[in-house]
Formats: C-alpha cells, structure tokens, sequence
C-alpha cells in the first residue's frame, strides 16, 4: 500500500554526535592494550586495526544516510516536487553531494594513513600516526555540521508527511482559503483536518479515506490557494500546486457563492481559469459551496454572468453543496467519484492492463443440455424466516451457553442427536468395552431381535419351561437332613471354641489392679488359725516362728516401694515435690482449666509442625550423606 | 446473505466447516464462537453439527457431501461415523469410501445435481459418489488444477471458479454445472476458493479477509441476495477493473 514510507529513515546525528558514536566504537570494538615491546608488525596491525575500523564506521554510517534518504530523480514527481517546494531541491542534493564527498575524503585519509603506518617503526609513531588520522576524519565531519543538521531536519519534517499514495484513486479539494475545503474533507472522511474562520488554517496537505462502490477513495485536502502568478507563491500554496500538477486525480474546485470567505466571486473565477492548466486532462467539478447562505439561482444577474464561462462548459458540471447543512456533500462525492472511476477505467482500457482479468469480468451462462430440472433446496423455514427478517433471535447459542458455564463447559456432542429420546441420548457408550470394538457390534436391527427372542421366551413360559417341579420328601431324607444340621451346628462350635482356644491363655494383669501386699506373716497365721478355733497358745516356739531372715543382697536401699497407700487422692511424692504440671496449682478448677490450655497448646504444635504426638520430637538427618562426602567446592555444601 | 467469520483467527473456514442444504458440519475447536457462527445462522433450518473426521480438524476438506449424502474417508473413526448417523437427519446417507485421495473435499466439488471430481478418482469412488449423492459426476481439472474441489465452490444457482479458468473453460464448466459462473477470489485475492468459502443455496460464509468486492461478487453469483449474476458485468465492472488492476 504506501510506496513511499519516509518514516523509516534513521536519526541522523549532529556532527559532534556522529563523531563520539564512531569514536567509542572504535574504542569498544577493537583491541585496546598494546606494548611496546611487542613485534613491531604487530603495534602496527593494532593500530591499522583502529584506522581502518573507524574509517569502516564512517563510510557505513554515512552509506545509510545516502541510501535512506529518497532521491529526487528515483521518487515519484509528486514527492520531488513536494520536497523541492519543502526543503529546496537545490540544497537537498547538495547536502547530500557533501555526505557523499565527506565520505570519500574519509576513505582515502584512511588509505593514505594505513599506508603510512606500515612504516611506522615505534609504538609511538604509530599511535601518533593513528591520531592523526582519526583527527582528520573527525574534521572532514565537523565540516559536514550544517548538512547533517539539515537532513536531519528533513527528516524529521518527512517522516510527519501524509502517506499519499500517488497512483491510487484520488480525490483532490482545491480552491481560496476559507471556502470550506477542510469542512467538506471532514464529512466525507475521517481525516479530522483543524476547520477555523481564518484563512491558511490548513498549511500542509492532509490525506483522508472514504468508501465508494466497494473500493477505497484518497482523499487529499490542499492548503488555499490565492490568485498570483506561479513565482510569487508561497511553500503552503505551492504544496497545493504540487498535487494539482502532479497527482492524477478528480480535482474539486471549491468557490464560495456568498463571499464570506473575503474573496469576491469575480477573483474566485479568475483564480479557476488561471489555474485550469493544472486540471488539464483531469476529471473536474466545481462546487459551490455555501449554499445555505446563497444559492446559485439566488444570485445577482451580474455575478451570476461571472459563472457563465465555467457554466457554458460542457466539460464542466457546477454542483451545489452546503457543508453546514449537508445538503449536496453526498451528490458530490458521488459525483466525483463516479467520474475518476469511469475517468480511470477508461485508462486502463486503453492500455493492456485489462486483458489479463477479463476472464473475471464474465459469467458464464449455462447451456441446458438436457431438460432436468435443478431447482435450488431451500427449506420452507429458511423462506419464511427471509420473510420476517425483523424477527429478533432467540435460539441460545452454544457460545451463550460457554460464557453462562465459563470453565464448567465441555461441548455437548449429543445435543442433535434428534432422533433419540432425551434421556437416552447422553448414555456413555465406551469404544472399547472388555476387548471389543463397540462399533462391531452395533446392529440396527437390534430392537426387531430383542422383540422375537422376547417372543420365543414368552412362549417357552407359557409352555410351562421354567416351572420347578416339586420335589417329595420321604422319611430317610428327613433323617439325613436332620443329622447334616446337627453335624454344621456343631462344626460352627467346634470352630468357634477353637478360634477361643487359639488366643492366649497367659494370666490377664490388668494394669489397674494394685500390687499385692505381702501379707504373709507369724502373727497373721496364729490369728487366722485361732479364728478356726485351734489352740494357738504353746506355738511360741513353735517351727514356724522360726522363720530365718531373708539376705539381703548389698546394694543401693531399695526406692520405697508404692503401695499400702492409704489414700489415692495425693500424691505420694507430692509431699516433697509435685510434678511441674500441678506445681503452683490452687484448685481441680484451676487444674483443669489449664490441662485445657496445655492440651491445645500441644495439639497446635503438633498439627503445625506435623508431628505423631507431644512425644515426637523427631530430627531428620542432621548430616545427610550427599552433602558432606566426596569432593566439594566452594559453597557447595548447602545444596547440591 | 454472505457473512464473513474465521475459524482461531484463520481465514480458512472451508477448511473447518462444510455447508450443504440438508446439513452443516462444523470441526471442534477451542471456543464455540466459530460453531455459533452457523448457529446462529442455520439451526433453525438445518442441523449443525459438531463434527471430526479421523480425529482432525479440518473436516471440510476431508469429506464430501450435499443434501442427499455425505462421503468420508477411510481413516474416520467409527465413533466418529456414528455420532455423523445419529446427528444427522435420516435422509442424508453417510457413507465410508475406500479412496487413495482421502481429502475428499480437495477431488470433489458438488452440489445437489451435479459434481466435478479428479481425474484420477476410483471409478468405484466415482459411482459412490453418483449413488450416494445422487448426482452427475464429470471428472475435470480447473485452470489446470486437479484438485477441483479446493478450486471451485458451487451451489445449485452458481458457480465460483479459480480466477485463472479462461472463458472457453467458464462457458463449458457452466453447461456442465447448468449454472451461472463466474471466476473469481476469497480472501482478498487467494485462489483457494474452496478453503475461503462454503455456501449453500441461501448463505454463504467466507473468510474474515475478504474484501468488499468479493463479497458482493460471491452474492451475486450465488444468488444470495435479489442480484442477478449479470450484476458482475454491468454495475460491479467499473470497481472490479479498479480493484483488480
């Protein structure tokens, strides 16, 4: 679409800019430590290295700037003009005629100076021949200053020029200023050109589009234009001149009927029929505009004579137009686009452009070659519903139903299964079912087999097929049957007290029986034995007094031992020192209140720090093997 | 009535849906706005259908059909066939076919009368085409190209061919069809017709990319609207030559 884009070109830099960007490169990208000890081919291709690495940079960078930068004889008409009405042809190509010599120079102080270098025979010559050279090449593009600057104004003023494509279908709006060019590009395009009471409101050229008959239409507002001769024109008027001259377009020439643009009638005909060179071989219309204010036939018989000439022209049309009110701004964009569309059709008849799409431009009309009817299948439905076209929609659509269910959606592949009921239609039918192919085994006549097989059952009852016969029971079978519940009955308690008699048979200490006290002494027996009435009286010296004294083995005094305890309630060891859960405690209250606490606090840690129980205090390994074996360098012994 | 849509943003749709009189299939994709384009336009009138052949998207250039039958290739799964059976009206045969040209849609262009096919289809392929899809089949190329079905979209009132067929071609093509035809693009000038466009007799859809003039050339000749195909010659002619040179 845009053949000329004029704002990729790059920034180009100020002399002193472009002199320190070359320089640190040269700096950045060559070598930059030498000795002198070194081999002295070696200083020398250091610092060749350097010369011919700056002198490389130069020329590139100013190559780019001569490449980027349009050429006046390469670039269409229009825009050499445009930028000689801009810029100054002259200057132009002289700015760039210096880049180019500068670029020149440069290279051969290059040339010459890695010449000389190669007989440099000390470090120092060499660098001071190295210095020399890059300062020279510095000053041939300190000399470039005001060319650089120059272009680069340039392009900057480039880069901000509409994009007018100057072969495409155009539409140019010329005229005095403050005739209502600005206004009527803004209601036919969206181009938003500035529209104020004042003459040279617009100052440059603006580009709008619009649409027409399926194509898309230039539309090219121009600065005003005032009646004098080519010479004493201004740049803002001679931008309009350049695209009226230039651009093969439908011209529109704007006249203001009221005169409320300060120009009189008889000035506004002059200005045409001086600048009707300029329309030559064009498509042309002139409008009248403001018509809201005074129309054409309203015009003074004097004034109406001065429109004569262009009225009497049957090459001509005078079209009114009111772009306050809007009246006639269609007419006339239809008006001129019908007349560029036929205009530049005719063109291209003429030349050879055509021919390869004509095969487009045909219908074939068929032949009937027999007598079948083809008539097209469009269901009634679709008839009727052309019919009520006003009628909304109503059906919901999948894609309501995705954004209703958001990420629950999955797509409902039944959903047109029409022909099976409602409730069937979802059943899940796997593919493969326990090794088989679903698919294999579907058959359409599956209900038809079912309802004979259904058939042949119903008659195999009814034939009395599946009716048990009864059975007689005599006396013997009695007996045995009897005797085989008898023999199951005891099996059960046979397996039953074997399944007791399995488990252990150890005495059962539950851990809440006391420890047994010895209770057995003399004094006990002699009592015991006189409650059963004997005569205990002479057993003083009886055998069983004479019980020895245990030994006792020699160690540590045995721990009192717990038992006989009167009551249950205290603590025995609580007369010295109670447990520290219950030091400090005033009452069973305050007790329990706190074991409340404790108990939440332990189970908080333990959900927390995921342990078994209050007990659990487990570690992981402290010292995992991979991190501390084997070799190891430094900060390796974290992670690894 | 033409409306453009896109299928994840690819211009392509012939290549994920296929439209006929009976029926509309239309592939699985990531979202439902491509479905609902045909929806929203034909459910109430025709079944549309969600719809994979051998586990791929682009069904439209895989199978063949019209409103009396619908052909696709070997490789479609059964589950597959069978979800094309239940969804689809009982009038609309679907059938398997054995071809070495498995993309269907690329050899074959159809409409309810007549198809146009490769020259190197089976001749066994070409009379399951003639049974199931009742029609006429006329083995061809168009502007050169075999695959007649990626070139060439018809309906029962028109015909959209590949913008290089010469007129002698255009004139003899259209006694075949016994339709109006007209070469022409997609897409702002592809060729590919039949992966720009589906129509059937009363809608088409087409590209996202295609312009103003492709439109209105494609509802002329297709009779979507109250034009006539001679539209193309008489009104359309200045905008074409424009656009197209």
């Amino acid at each position: 679409m845009s053949l000329y884009n004029f704002k990729k070109i790059a920034v180009v830099p100020t002399a002193k800019d472009f002199i320190d960007i070359i320089l640190s490169k040269t700096q950045r990208k060559t070598p930059t430590v030498v000795h002198k000890q070194y081999k002295i081919t070696r200083i020398r291709a250091f610092y060749m290295r350097k010369v011919k690495f700056s002198q490389q940079s130069f020329h590139d960078r100013l190559t780019q700037i001569l490449t980027e930068f349009p050429k006046l004889d390469d670039v269409h008409p229009f825009y050499a003009d445009l930028m000689n009405v801009l810029y100054d042809k002259d200057h132009y190509k002289l700015a760039l005629g210096q880049i180019n010599t500068a670029r020149h120079l440069i290279d051969n102080v290059a040339k010459d100076y890695v010449r000389l270098l190669k007989y440099g025979d000390s470090l120092y010559r060499c660098k001071q021949l190295k210095r020399a050279a890059l300062g020279r090449m510095a000053t041939i593009m300190k000399r470039q200053a005001s060319n650089l600057t120059y272009l680069e104004q340039v392009r900057q003023h480039l880069a901000r020029l509409p994009s007018i494509d100057p072969y495409t279908r155009t539409i140019i709006i010329c005229g005095f200023p403050n005739v209502g060019k600005s206004s009527f590009i803004n209601k036919i395009t969206r181009a938003d050109v500035e529209v104020q009471p004042y003459a040279f409101t617009t100052k440059s050229l603006y580009v709008g589009h619009t649409d027409y008959k399926y194509l898309r239409w230039q539309v090219i507002d121009t600065p005003g234009i005032l009646d004098h001769s080519l010479e004493e024109r201004n740049v803002i008027e001679m931008q309009a001149v350049t695209a009226l001259a230039h651009l093969r377009a439908c011209v529109l020439y704007f006249m203001d009927l009221s005169e409320q643009c300060g120009h009189t009638l008889d000035e506004q005909v002059k200005l045409f029929q001086s600048i009707k060179p300029l329309f030559a071989s064009k498509p042309l219309i002139v409008v009248a505009n403001k018509v809201d204010i005074v129309k054409l036939d309203e015009l003074t018989v004097e004034r109406r004579a001065l429109l004569k000439e262009i009225e009497d022209d049957s090459q001509l049309n005078v079209m009114e137009m009111s772009t306050v009110t809007g009246d006639g701004v269609m007419e006339v964009k239809i008006e001129a686009c019908e007349k560029l569309l036929s205009f530049r059709v005719d063109q291209k008849m003429r030349t050879k452009k055509v021919d390869g799409i004509f095969n487009r431009l045909h219908v074939a009309v068929p032949k009937p070659r027999d007598n079948k009817e083809r008539p097209p299948c469009i269901p009634e439905s679709v008839l009727l519903k052309k019919q009520e076209e006003a009628e909304k929609r109503k059906r919901k659509l999948a894609r309501d139903i995705e954004i209703e269910e958001g990420d629950d959606f999955v797509v409902d592949l039944a959903k047109e299964y029409t022909d099976i009921p409602e409730e069937e239609r979802h059943d899940i039918i796997p593919e493969i079912w326990e090794g088989h192919n679903i698919a294999d085994y579907i058959d359409p006549e599956i209900f038809e087999k079912l309802a004979e097989l259904e058939k042949e059952e119903d008659i195999r009852e009814q034939t009395g097929m599946y009716v048990t016969p009864k059975i007689e029971l005599d006396e013997t079978i009695k007996e045995i049957r009897n005797l085989a519940s008898q023999i199951r009955a005891k099996k059960a308690i046979l397996k039953e007290e074997a399944r007791i008699n399995k488990q252990s048979r150890k005495p059962v200490m539950p851990r809440t029986t006391r420890a047994k006290v010895r209770d057995r002494s003399v004094g006990k027996l002699r009592k015991s034995m006189e409650n059963l009435g004997v005569d205990m009286s002479d057993t003083t010296d009886a055998h069983f007094t004479k019980t020895k004294q245990r030994t006792r083995s020699v160690g540590p005094v045995a721990k009192k031992a717990r038992m006989d305890i009167q009551n249950t309630n205290t603590q025995s060891r609580g007369l010295t020192k109670p447990p520290r859960n219950e030091q400090g405690i005033k009452d069973l209250a305050m007790k329990k209140k706190l074991d409340k606490i404790a108990h939440r606090a332990i189970s908080k840690k333990v959900a927390r720090m995921g342990l078994k129980g209050e007990a659990d205090r487990f570690i992981g390994t402290k010292m995992p093997k991979h991190l501390f074996s084997g070799k190891r360098g430094t900060g390796k012994t974290d992670r690894r | 009535m033409a409306l453009r849509t896109n299928f994840e943003s690819k211009n392509e749709i012939g290549v994920f849906a296929k439209l006929t009189n009976a029926y509309c299939l239309a592939s699985i994709g990531g979202s439902e706005i491509f479905y609902s384009t045909f929806e929203s336009e034909l459910a109430e009138n025709i079944p549309v259908v969600h719809a994979s052949l051998a586990g791929c998207r682009i069904i439209g250039r895989l199978c063949v059909g019209n409103k009396n039958g619908l052909l696709v290739p070997s490789s479609t799964f059964d589950q597959e066939l069978q979800h094309l059976r239940n969804a689809l009206p009982d009038s609309v045969k679907v059938q398997r076919v054995e071809e070495r040209l498995s993309a269907l849609g690329n050899v074959v262009a159809c409409n309810d009368y007549v198809a146009l096919a490769h020259p190197d289809l089976d001749r066994e392929t070409e009379e399951i085409i003639a049974d199931t899809l009742g029609v006429e089949v006329f083995k061809l190329t168009i502007a050169g190209n075999v695959l007649v079905g990626s070139y060439c979209v018809l309906n029962n009132r028109g015909a959209l061919v590949h913008p290089n067929t010469s007129i002698v071609d255009q004139e003899e093509l259209s006694s075949l069809l016994q339709v109006p035809l007209v070469a022409g693009t997609v897409n702002c000038g592809s060729s590919v017709l039949g992966a720009g466009l589906v129509v059937n007799d009363w809608i088409a859809f087409t590209g996202m990319d295609t312009t103003a003039t492709e439109v209105a050339v494609i509802e002329s000749v297709f009779r979507l609207n109250e034009a006539e195909p001679s539209r193309i010659t008489q009104e359309m002619r200045a905008s074409l030559i424009e656009g197209m040179s």
